[in-house]
């Protein structure tokens, strides 16, 4: 039997390794984020005397540790079906990552017990708040550091470094050319995900709850939630279009596919998802401003023009340039292609669309901050606001399983062949040598 | 069907049969089973602490 020819019934080993993945980066990503914003959370309760951050903080972690385990034991069963289903792949990436997966490992291990014993020690440590935030902030550090190694592997598979010489294959593959923007990128979405989902949950527990205090608490953390969620949702377009400039430039053929060819509707997808984030959350903080404790009606009315704004440049965003929209699916009209729709243009409506939608993200956020420093009356907020939060935490979970099937689809190109290591490594596990940059990878094929 | 298969293995040289469909269509469903069902499971876990 041919190494690595095993397949699984029914679904196809495809499906297998794209489904532990998606569910592990669900949880990897929501744990990072977390981490860190509990520990924030943590060391402004400390600052500000105020309880209901170290209240948040203190579930928060307990939930993290809690969650760990489903995230940890999906991330082994991924390895698992890794080293079984591709095993000539999983060897050629140690041959090249060995370091940097036994970097990983550590990390991973460093994570573990730091976060255990931050939530351990909580009320030990209780008179020496300083170091105890320190430890929330060391577990997030390691978090951090293992998302950066496995971030060198993940970008290598779709732009493989320009290597020719065996001593430099180590060096140059872990720093390949999309490493640091996807690496930002993942930094800055972790903590917009994790901020999204926890604005989702107090949300559904603030149209639950029957307490008074309850109430407040979970009206203030949906608060605090979206606030980690959108403010650090506008900045990903500017980094992201960093990262896409990387993508187009090492391996255009990925970049036409997901951003002009056959899957581009992936990306129409994804701009969805954001203009249903950025319209639910600039709405949310216009509402939320006629509580604030100051009376700010100007601020609100400004606020309100932000979020006309929003929806204007969420819109462009989303309209396609040509009447080809699925030809898969016979979606096609007019002339399809020779159709061009008004407004549809990458340069200049896109470029207008997502510059315009993160200057005003900005401008209500600190609008929004302006608010929050006089405070607001807690346990006021409506029910449809708390829908809002909750569309919230459903469409970024959208939009995390949308954007890991971007970047994975795109190295399949025209599937003819897809890569697993683009232009390196064929689906089928074969290394292929002709175009792949990585010389020391692509001579075995010739061996 | 097959039309509808295209859209998710455009210009494929593999199969793009039913079969395509109802693969991309039970891993979204299994990830969305294994995400809530972890996740609920941690709530239940936590939440008489």
């Amino acid at each position: 039997m041919p190494i690595g020819n095993l397949d699984v019934p029914v679904i196809g080993k495809n499906v297998v390794i794209a489904v532990l993945v998606q569910s592990h980066i669900l949880f990897a990503a929501f744990i990072i984020g977390a981490v860190l914003i509990a520990a924030t959370s943590e060391y402004l309760g400390m600052v500000t005397k105020q309880n209901n951050y170290e209240r948040f903080a203190r579930n928060l972690a307990r939930f993290v540790v809690l969650l760990f385990a489903s995230g940890a034991a999906l991330a082994i069963t991924f390895v698992l079906a890794l080293v079984t289903l591709f095993p000539v792949f999983f060897s050629i990436l140690q041959n090249v990552f060995f370091w940097v997966f036994l970097v990983e490992a550590f990390m991973f291990l460093g994570q573990i017990i730091i976060v255990y014993a931050w939530y351990n020690v909580w009320d030990k440590l209780a008179y020496r708040k300083s170091l105890h935030v320190v430890f929330g902030f060391i577990a997030g550090f390691f978090g951090l550091m293992a998302m950066t190694m496995i971030d060198s592997v993940a970008s290598f598979m779709l732009t493989p470094a320009e290597v020719t010489s065996q001593s430099d294959l180590v060096a140059l593959s872990f720093l390949n050319q999309t490493m640091v923007p996807l690496n930002m990128h993942r930094f800055i979405g972790n903590f917009s995900y994790a901020g999204f989902l926890i604005a989702g949950w107090a949300g559904w527990r603030y149209l639950r709850t029957t307490q008074e205090d309850d109430r407040e608490y979970y009206d203030w953390m949906g608060h605090f939630g979206l606030l980690w969620g959108f403010g650090f949702l506008i900045m990903q377009p500017v980094i992201g279009y960093g990262y896409l400039k990387g993508i187009r430039e090492s391996s255009p053929d990925s970049f036409n596919t997901i951003m002009l060819g056959d899957k581009s509707w992936v990306f129409n997808l994804l701009v969805l998802w954001i203009a249903v984030l950025s319209i639910a959350s600039t709405a949310y903080f216009v509402h939320k401003l006629r509580f604030a404790v100051k009376p700010m009606e100007t601020l609100r009315k400004l606020a309100v023009g932000a979020l006309g704004f929003t929806a204007l440049f969420t819109v462009l965003n989303v309209i396609p340039a040509d009447a080809d929209l699925i030809p898969q699916i016979g979606l096609v009209f007019g002339q399809g292609e020779g159709t061009q729709i008004p407004l549809g243009s990458m340069y200049p409506w896109k470029y207008i669309g997502l510059i315009g939608l993160m200057l005003v993200g900005f401008f209500v956020v600190a609008l929004y901050l302006r608010a929050s420093a006089t405070g607001f009356h807690w346990g006021r907020a409506s029910r449809w606001s708390q829908v809002a939060l909750m569309s919230c935490a459903f469409f970024v979970i959208l939009t995390m399983v949308t954007m890991g099937y971007t970047r994975e689809t795109a190295r399949r190109v025209d599937n003819n062949p897809g890569y697993l290591i683009h232009w390196c490594v064929t689906l089928d596990q074969q290394i292929v040598g002709e175009k792949c940059p990585t010389k020391p990878l692509s001579e075995a094929a010739s061996r | 069907m097959t039309e509808f298969a295209l859209l998710l293995q455009a210009g494929s040289t593999g199969d793009p049969t039913a079969i395509g469909v109802f693969r991309f269509f039970a891993a979204f469903v299994l990830i969305v089973t294994i995400y809530s069902s972890f996740l609920g499971f941690t709530y239940w876990i936590s939440k008489d602490e």
